[in-house]
C-alpha cells in the first residue's frame, strides 16, 4: 500500500487511489450476484411484494408502519415565499403569502416557479 | 461577512491500532459519515464521509490513473472527484453495493487487514431500524461471502450510541441524517413496537435549504453543490426558541444585521482598470490634439476647395464674357454652342446658374465662421403691382414674395415662442398667487393632480402586464381594434374604388383628435414621451407638496415609497443594506434570514416540508403520555437522550425540553441529555459492547451463515427483530 509520507497532509491522486490498495484479504472466487443494486423505489417494492404474503397482524412491526402518524395539531400557514407568516392565499397559484409586497411577487411569478414553490411543502400538482 | 466553505480533505484521527486475526472490527457505515475500527482502541481508527468517486484523468496525472476511485475524504483533493463522489445510500437504505463493497474494501485495506483470501475478523456493523429484508441479506452475503468475516452482528445506532452513554431506560431520540428515529427503551431493551420514524434529517434538511436558495436567488452565478449547503446548514442554521414570536420581526430592518448571515460565494472580480490622473490628462490631451488637427485638416480641405470654386468662377466668368462678345451671326451662335458644349451646359442661362451658384457658395464659406447678424430682409417688389411690371420682374416679385412668406414664418413662430414663455411665465405667476391666497385650494389642486398621475402610471403598468397575457381582455380588446381598423379601409376601397381614404366623404375618422389614440392604443411599446413629462410633472408637483404642504413629508415621496428601506422583499433577499446590481461581490452573496430557523424547524412541524407527519415534540410527548404506564413513563421521562449528527444544529435540545414540558403534566421531572459525542457515539457504544458476553452470545457465525441462510438474525438488544 503506498500510504502517505506524512498523513497530516493530503494524498496526491495516485497515493488516494483506492484501485491501487492492496486487497488480498477479499474472496477472489466470490462473484457479486447480479441484480442487487436497486432504487429506493425498488427495494421498497419488494419488501413491500415479500410482505404481502405474509399475513401481517397488528403488532407485527415493518419498515412501513414504524412512520409517525400525522400531526393532531392543526399545522400552521406559512408564506411559501419569505417562510413568514402566510395569512393569505392566492387563488390562481395556491401560493401563501405575507403580505401585499409579497402577493405582487406571487402575482407575477413566471410560469413554472410555482409549482416548485409548491413542491417545497408537498402541495404541487404531479400530472401522472 | 462568511465565506462559502465546503467539506475538506483532513487526517485520519490519530489513535494507534495493529490488525490481529480474531480481533472484532467495529463499522459505523453511516449515511453521512463512515466510522470503523478495532473495538480494543479507544475511539475509531477511521472516520470518513461515505462517499467515493471517479477520477477523470488528465495528462499531467500520469499513466493508470484513469477511473481511480477515491474514497472519503481523498475525494475532495482533486475537483473531478469532488464532484463525481457519490453515497451508496439512496435515502436511508443501501442501493449501490458496488459503492457500500469499495467504502468497506477502503475500510479493511486502511485497518491494514493482513489475513489472505478473507477478512479474519469478527464485524458489527450498523443497520436501519426495522430495515428491509433485502438490506440485511445483502449485507450479510458481501460480510460472509466477499470478505470471509468470523461472524457478523447488526445492531442499531441509535441503540448503540445510548449504550455507549449508560443509559438503561429512557426516550432515544436519534436525529440521523436521513431520517429520525425515536426509540423507547426500557432496562436497556427497545421497545420496537412503539418505535416511531419522521422521514426528515440533516441530509434532508440541507436539500430543503438548497431548494429554497435556489429559488430565492434564481439567477445566482454559481451552483452550490450538496456539501456547501450541508456546510451552510452546520454553520448557520440554529432552532428557534419560539419560533413565531421569532418570526415575526425577523425581517425588521433594526437588528436584521445581526439576525442575518451574509454568505459570500468566491467570484472573479472583473477589473476595470483604474487610470490615474496623469494617465486621464494625457488622453484628454491627445484627444484635444487630434481634435485641432482635424480641423486643421478640415479648414485646409475648405481653403483649397474655396480656391478651386474661386478658380472656376473666374474661368466661368471669362467663358461668360466671351460667349457675350460673340456676334449674333451665325458663326457666332455656332461658336457659342461649341463652347457652352464643351463645358456640359444646355445654354447660356443654365451657365449663368452655375456661376451665380458658385457666388453663392463662395460668399458663404467665406462667411461660415462670421455669426450671422439678422438683417431685416428688404421685398421691394413684393407689393408692386403686376401692371407696373416686365415680365422679369414679375418673376422677381414672384419669388420676393416666396422670400417674405418665408420670413413673416419665422419671425410668427419666435413670437409664438415668447408668447409661450410669457404664458407660462404668467401661469406661474398666477399658480403662486393662488398658493398665497388660498393655501388649502391649491395646495388640493396638486395633490390631485398627483394622485391622477399615479393612477394613469398605475393604469399603464397594469396595462402593459395585461398585453402581455395574450388572452387577457386589454389584449383582446387590442386584437379587436387592429381588426376593424384593417377592416374599415378595406371596406371604403371596395365601396367606392374611385374614392381614396383622404377623400371618402363616410369617413369621419380624424374629425376628432380622439380619433387618433387608437393608434396608441394598439401600439403595443408604451409612448416613452408621455411617460417621461408625466414624471417630470409628478417631480414638480412634488417638489411644490413638499415645500409647502405641511403634511406632505419625505416618506410620501413616491421614490421613498419605493425605497428598499421599505421593502420587506429586499430585506430577504438583500438584507439591510443598499443593493448594487452592478456589485460583482453582492451578486455572489446569499442572505440567509428566515431561512436560518425556517430549515431547522422542520423538525418540529414536518409540515414546512410537506411531511405529513407530527414533528418530534409531538411524537415523543405522546410516548411519554399514552404509550406506557405512568410509572414506566415517569422513569422514562428522566432520560430523553438525543443522538444523531443532526441534533447538534444549535438550541435544539432546550427547544425540545421547552416543547415537552408543555406537553407533560406539571412538574413532571423531564430531563433531556445529548450524547456526549454525537458522531462517535455509535461506535463507542459498538466497542463497548464487544466486550460483553452478551456480544459473543448474539453473533451469527459463518457456519450458522452458512446453516440458516442470509436472511437468519439473532435477536439482542441492540438488533431488529427477526423477520416475518
Amino acid at each position: 500500500m503506498t500510504e502517505s509520507s506524512n498523513p497530516q497532509a493530503p494524498p496526491t491522486i495516485a497515493e488516494a487511489n483506492a484501485n491501487s490498495m492492496p486487497k488480498k484479504f477479499r474472496n477472489s472466487s466470490w462473484k457479486a450476484p447480479k441484480n442487487r443494486n436497486k432504487n429506493i423505489k425498488a427495494i421498497i417494492a419488494e419488501e413491500q411484494r415479500r410482505l404481502a404474503d405474509k399475513n401481517l397482524g397488528i403488532d407485527d412491526i415493518t419498515y412501513f408502519n414504524i412512520d409517525a402518524p400525522p400531526s393532531l395539531i392543526p399545522s400552521k400557514a406559512y408564506c411559501d415565499i419569505t417562510g413568514l407568516e402566510g395569512k393569505y392565499r392566492s387563488p390562481s397559484t395556491n401560493l401563501r403569502f405575507y403580505n401585499q409586497e409579497v402577493a405582487q411577487v406571487v402575482r407575477d411569478i413566471p410560469p413554472g416557479v410555482d409549482q416548485q414553490y409548491l413542491e417545497l411543502r408537498g402541495a404541487n400538482i404531479i400530472l401522472r | 461577512m462568511h465565506k462559502l466553505t465546503d467539506i475538506e480533505w483532513r487526517p485520519q484521527p490519530n489513535v494507534p491500532f495493529e490488525w490481529s486475526a480474531g480481533s472484532t472490527i467495529a463499522i459505523d457505515f453511516g449515511t453521512h459519515m463512515t466510522r470503523a475500527g478495532y473495538t480494543d482502541t479507544n475511539g475509531p481508527n477511521l472516520v470518513f464521509p461515505t462517499l467515493t468517486g471517479k477520477y477523470r484523468e488528465r495528462k499531467s496525472a500520469g499513466p493508470g490513473l484513469a477511473g481511480a476511485t477515491t474514497v472519503g475524504y481523498d475525494n475532495f483533493i482533486e475537483p473531478s472527484t469532488r464532484l463525481s463522489a457519490r453515497s451508496p445510500y439512496d435515502g436511508a437504505l443501501v442501493s449501490n453495493w458496488t459503492v457500500a463493497e469499495e467504502v468497506l474494501d477502503y475500510t479493511f485495506a486502511k485497518l491494514r487487514v493482513g489475513s489472505d483470501g478473507c477478512v479474519d475478523n469478527h464485524i458489527i456493523m450498523n443497520e436501519l431500524m426495522s430495515s428491509p429484508a433485502a438490506q440485511r441479506r445483502n449485507l450479510q452475503q458481501v460480510l460472509f461471502e466477499g470478505y470471509g468475516v468470523r461472524s457478523v452482528a447488526l445492531g442499531v445506532d441509535a441503540l448503540f450510541s445510548y449504550y455507549a452513554n449508560d443509559g438503561k431506560t429512557g426516550l432515544v431520540l436519534s436525529v440521523g441524517n436521513e431520517a429520525t428515529h425515536i426509540i423507547p427503551v426500557i432496562d436497556g431493551i427497545a421497545q420496537r413496537e412503539l418505535t416511531k420514524r419522521i422521514t426528515w434529517g440533516g441530509r434532508t434538511a440541507s436539500a430543503f435549504l438548497a431548494q429554497l436558495l435556489q429559488l430565492k436567488y434564481p439567477t445566482f452565478p454559481l451552483k452550490l453543490s450538496a456539501t456547501q449547503t450541508t456546510k451552510i446548514l452546520e454553520n448557520h442554521c440554529y432552532v428557534s426558541d419560539g419560533y413565531k414570536e421569532e418570526l415575526d420581526g425577523f425581517l425588521d430592518m433594526d437588528g436584521l444585521e445581526k439576525r442575518e448571515r451574509v454568505i459570500q460565494a468566491p467570484y472573479i472580480e472583473t477589473v476595470k482598470a483604474e487610470k490615474s490622473a496623469e494617465e486621464l490628462e494625457r488622453i484628454a490631451e491627445r484627444r484635444k490634439e487630434s481634435g485641432r488637427r482635424l480641423q486643421e485638416q478640415a479648414a485646409a480641405k475648405r481653403a483649397e476647395k474655396l480656391a478651386e470654386r474661386e478658380n472656376d468662377l473666374q474661368y466661368y466668368r471669362q467663358q461668360a464674357q466671351i460667349l457675350e462678345d460673340l456676334g449674333d451671326d451665325r458663326q457666332g451662335k455656332r461658336e457659342a454652342r461649341r463652347i457652352l458644349d464643351s463645358e456640359g451646359f444646355k445654354d447660356v442661362k443654365s451657365m449663368n446658374k452655375k456661376i451665380a451658384e458658385l457666388e453663392r457658395t463662395i460668399r458663404k464659406s467665406l462667411n461660415q465662421d462670421v455669426e450671422e447678424e439678422e438683417v431685416v430682409p428688404e421685398f421691394p417688389l413684393a407689393d408692386v403691382p403686376d401692371e407696373e411690371l416686365t415680365p422679369l420682374q414679375i418673376k422677381e416679385k414672384r419669388h420676393q414674395r416666396l422670400l417674405r412668406a418665408n420670413y413673416e414664418a419665422r419671425i410668427r413662430a419666435k413670437e409664438e415662442k415668447e408668447a409661450e414663455k410669457a404664458r407660462i411665465e404668467e401661469e406661474k405667476r398666477k399658480d403662486e398667487e393662488w398658493r398665497i391666497t388660498d393655501l388649502a385650494g391649491w395646495v388640493e389642486d396638486k395633490r390631485e393632480k398627483r394622485n391622477a398621475i399615479l393612477a394613469r402610471q398605475k393604469e399603464r403598468a397594469k396595462m402593459q402586464k395585461e398585453l402581455r397575457n395574450r388572452k387577457s381582455m386589454a389584449s383582446k380588446m387590442r386584437m379587436k381594434n387592429i381588426a376593424s381598423l384593417a377592416a374599415d379601409t378595406r371596406a371604403t376601397k371596395r365601396a367606392r374604388p374611385g374614392a381614396g381614404i383622404d377623400d371618402d366623404p363616410d369617413d369621419t375618422f380624424g374629425a376628432d383628435d380622439q380619433d387618433w389614440s387608437i393608434y396608441n392604443d394598439i401600439a403595443n411599446q408604451s409612448d416613452s414621451e408621455e411617460e417621461e413629462n408625466e414624471r417630470a410633472a409628478l417631480a414638480e408637483l412634488e417638489a411644490n407638496l413638499l415645500e409647502f404642504d405641511d403634511e406632505f413629508t419625505e416618506e410620501n415621496l413616491l421614490e421613498s415609497q419605493t425605497d428598499w428601506k421599505s421593502s420587506l422583499l429586499h430585506m430577504f433577499l438583500h438584507g439591510p443594506t443598499e443593493y448594487n446590481p452592478e456589485s460583482q461581490e453582492q451578486q455572489n452573496q446569499l442572505h440567509l434570514n428566515v431561512e436560518r430557523i425556517r430549515v431547522p424547524e422542520v423538525l418540529f412541524q414536518p409540515t414546512i416540508a410537506g411531511i405529513d407527519q407530527a414533528g418530534v415534540a409531538e411524537v415523543c410527548g405522546d410516548i411519554l403520555t399514552k404509550r406506557f404506564p405512568s410509572e414506566t413513563a415517569s422513569v422514562m421521562l428522566k432520560d430523553v437522550f438525543v443522538t444523531g449528527g443532526y441534533s447538534q444544529v444549535p438550541n435544539f435540545d432546550a427547544r425540545l425540553t421547552a416543547e415537552l414540558r408543555s406537553l407533560l403534566p406539571a412538574g413532571s421531572p423531564l430531563q433531556v441529555r445529548s450524547a456526549a459525542h454525537p458522531e462517535t457515539d455509535a461506535w463507542m457504544g459498538m466497542a463497548k459492547w464487544s466486550k460483553t458476553d452478551d456480544y459473543k452470545n448474539s453473533r451469527v457465525t459463518r457456519a450458522m451463515y452458512e446453516e440458516m441462510g442470509p436472511d437468519y438474525i439473532k435477536e439482542h438488544a441492540f438488533g431488529n427483530s427477526s423477520y416475518l
